[in-house]
């Protein structure tokens, strides 16, 4: 019974021992507070992942009343007219220039083809040096002039007298779930929520554990009554505080205040799984505190693998189109399923018997980070 | 300024550097690896989108539409079924990404001239990724009524079908890709991770460098000698600079040999931008450390001023033009942005100096400004 008060009176200790540290650095704190809330509102407000807005340039050697006619067609959301070409040859200069991403020309005659009933050909530059947005434009510019085509002999032929294309077609109906208005402020302030996370649980607690290996104030605590478990824990216990509070502040300010995304699930939940994904992540920020000896050895472990969780757990690009190696290798990102298991409490309202395989998955890499960060500590150090 | 106490400043750097071995293994490697992470890893295609189909019309027609799913790449078919609910509930748990619904009287609608609705449901939770989908989806719905309208009207008017197809689409747009003809998204990813990487590890090196010697409490060291501020921050700095620009060379022989990305431009313009460009970012981990007071703080503030914005601003992953307001601020107030014309440039469009001369002008104005400031911030007199 004593021994148990004395452990929670130890823990107790260390980990407001560690807050206060972590207070102190008024700058951080700031820095902190910035990152949950400001840098989460830059990036959901200004941030789109979609294509929007191609700027489009026109040669018009036609202009006609059609041509003018398509050349309105191009237009927001998915292009930008930004401007007219007098020569056909300008094409290439604004295309290399990025002034231009996607360029359209009009041959001389293409009123009076249309009206005869006969092909006429548009072309139509793409720049490509983003592939996946040149196919985009160059799929969305398609299916544009051939709608404008059909309308056009589908008034010629006497199928549809007013204009509109009617007969035997599809109705193509779309619904998009989850985020009917396809809204990026959602998506985008959740996962920059989700970057944060990872960067400030990674890295404090990692920096906590390096610095007193660095200044060898870790002797002070060996030669105390501490465990190694109660060195290493009370960092995380105050880290993981720290951050869980903020992502509260930022879930419920930021994300849920000011961009109004509703809340289909718990956000306490969502909160829970928080916890749970920085004690994960903290882990194995541990991990790397046990391998390096100074803080820059430390801050060049930490980018070689925050770095790839960022980046291809699933947030920014598409987890389908990866190859499976790379598949393989985000299992053990414990990133990749807070990121599902994030999203899906949030947008699509999960419950927690839903996420097990997500909770599951961080429970185990957390539980493996700690053994070895605690098995590695005490060879060090016991 | 005294070149002899900066060579000496630069020195004793070097020599911190080299004595922490896996330090300077790690400067080295890690940005390497980090090109082979993303070169290999990071794919912006959407393809092989997980969907299933509902078919409540079962007729020749309806299998002959959903065969045009089936069938493209885009799409990993996962199966027909029948139960809505179960389908919605693999939507919520990732299993799918979308599911499309052919309601009963799709063919009798279609036989007898009329319209026929068909619906996509998609998960909306990526929006980029849904809107791609949904272009996907249009154009094959696009494709397949233009087919069955040339039919019907080669019927009505007794005409050949091709005579009908051709009739009906009049206007043919003829596409050229530019830069990348062959669409191979490697090319347009591995010029660009260079500026990703080189945006992220040299501030790393950097910023942790001026730091350590505050807070070991060695700058008083700095402080009491006869070295200037300029040349204890040029001394300071000069090492981690070259070593990012061997690192740059190192990027442009993966991305050019390992990962086969053209480059058409001209290699000497294109070290020389590169070295202000590493500069540049050199520059912001020494602002940063001059401002900050411990390590712990220069690593955090380094991580989120560069890792966030070299994947959001920069233009690798959304083009610039697509951001809205205080996001283009944020893309013009950072060098990647620039730096991103330069690359893309030299390697894929092969444009030099002439169309570049703009970008290059700003980063070495940025680079200016940044260590100007760095010097302003950094004081040899300490307040307390």
């Amino acid at each position: 019974m004593n021994t148990t008060r004395v452990w929670f009176t130890r823990m107790r200790v260390m980990t407001s021992k560690e807050l206060m540290q972590l207070l102190r650095d008024t700058i951080l704190i700031i820095f902190t507070i910035y990152a949950f809330t400001f840098d989460i509102y830059w990036a959901g407000s200004g941030v789109s992942l979609s294509l929007n807005n191609a700027s489009l340039m026109v040669f018009d050697g036609d202009s006609s009343y059609a041509s003018r006619e398509l050349t309105s067609r191009f237009r927001e959301p998915y292009f930008q007219n930004v401007g007219t070409l007098n020569r056909s040859s300008e094409t290439i200069e604004n295309l290399d220039s990025g002034k231009a991403m996607v360029t359209l020309d009009i041959p001389e005659g293409f009123e009076q083809s249309l009206l005869r009933g006969e092909q006429s050909t548009v072309q139509m530059q793409v720049d490509t040096t983003n592939t996946v947005l040149g196919l985009l434009a160059s799929s969305y510019g398609q299916q544009i002039a051939g709608r404008y085509g059909m309308e056009v002999a589908m008034k010629q032929q006497g199928l549809s007298p007013d204009g509109g294309i009617s007969g035997p077609v599809l109705d193509d109906r779309h619904r998009i779930w989850f985020n009917p208005n396809q809204k990026d402020s959602w998506f985008m302030s959740i996962a920059e929520l989700l970057t944060i996370i990872t960067v400030f649980s990674m890295m404090l607690p990692a920096a906590a554990m390096v610095r007193e290996k660095e200044r060898g104030t870790i002797e002070q605590l060996l030669v105390s009554p501490l465990s190694a478990f109660q060195v290493m824990f009370s960092k995380v216990l105050a880290m993981t505080l720290v951050i869980v509070l903020l992502t509260a502040i930022s879930l419920f300010l930021v994300i849920g205040g000011v961009f109004g995304v509703p809340f289909k699930g718990s956000p306490w939940l969502f909160l829970g799984l928080a916890t749970l994904y920085v004690f994960t992540t903290s882990g194995l920020g541990l991990v790397i505190a046990t391998f390096s000896r100074n803080m820059a050895q430390a801050g060049m472990l930490i980018i070689l693998l925050i770095a790839p969780m960022i980046f291809l757990s699933g947030a920014w690009t598409p987890p389908e189109a990866m190859p499976t190696v790379m598949r393989w290798l985000m299992l053990v990102s414990p990133l990749h399923y807070f990121i599902d298991a994030g999203y899906a409490v949030l947008l699509k309202g999960a419950t927690f018997t839903s996420l097990a395989p997500q909770i599951l998955g961080m429970s185990v890499l957390g539980g493996l980070n700690f053994s070895l960060g605690l098995w590695r500590f005490r060879r060090q150090f016991g | 300024m005294n070149i002899y106490r900066i060579q000496a400043v630069i020195s004793k750097e070097w020599r911190e550097i080299v004595r922490d071995r896996l330090f300077l293994v790690l400067a080295f490697v890690v940005p390497a690896m980090l090109m082979l992470l993303f070169g290999y890893g990071l794919s912006l295609d959407v393809e092989d989108i997980p969907f299933a189909i509902v078919d409540y019309d079962n007729s020749q027609l309806s299998r002959d539409y959903a065969s045009r799913y089936t069938s493209s790449r885009y799409f990993d078919f996962k199966g027909y079924s029948r139960d809505e609910a179960l389908l919605a509930e693999k939507l919520s748990t990732n299993e799918l990404r979308a599911f499309i619904v052919i309601p009963e009287h799709f063919e009798e609608n279609l036989l007898a001239g009329k319209s026929a609705p068909v619906q996509s449901m998609l998960d909306g939770t990526f929006p980029s990724r849904a809107s791609t989908t949904k272009g996907y989806i249009s154009a094959i719905n696009s494709a397949y009524s233009s087919e069955l309208l040339a039919n019907y009207l080669s019927n009505a008017k007794g005409v050949s079908a091709e005579f009908a197809a051709k009739a009906l689409a009049p206007v043919v747009v003829s596409v050229r890709y530019l830069y990348n003809q062959s669409l191979l998204s490697t090319w347009s990813i591995a010029p660009k991770l260079i500026m990703v990487i080189l945006m992220v590890s040299p501030p790393f090196l950097t910023a942790l460098g001026v730091v350590r010697e505050k807070e070991r409490g060695s700058i008083y060291n700095i402080y009491a000698s006869t070295v200037s501020r300029a040349e204890f921050l040029i001394g300071k700095v000069t090492p981690y600079v070259l070593m990012s620009v061997v690192n740059s060379i190192i990027l442009w022989l993966l991305a050019t040999f390992l990962f086969e990305a053209p480059f058409k431009g001209d290699f000497v313009f294109f070290l020389l931008a590169t070295s202000i460009y590493v500069m540049c970012t050199t520059g912001i981990g020494l602002v940063i450390s001059v401002l900050v007071e411990t390590q712990v703080a220069a690593m955090v503030v380094t991580a989120i001023a560069t890792v966030v914005p070299a994947a959001l601003y920069s233009g690798v992953l959304v083009p610039i033009p697509s951001l809205s307001g205080q996001a283009q601020v944020i893309a013009h107030a950072l060098p990647a942005m620039y730096y991103a014309d330069i690359v893309t440039g030299t390697f894929l469009k092969g444009t030099g100096m002439i169309d570049l001369w703009q970008d290059l002008l700003i980063l070495t104005l940025y680079a200016a400004a940044l260590f100007a400031l760095g010097y302003s911030l950094f004081s040899k007199r300490p307040k307390s």
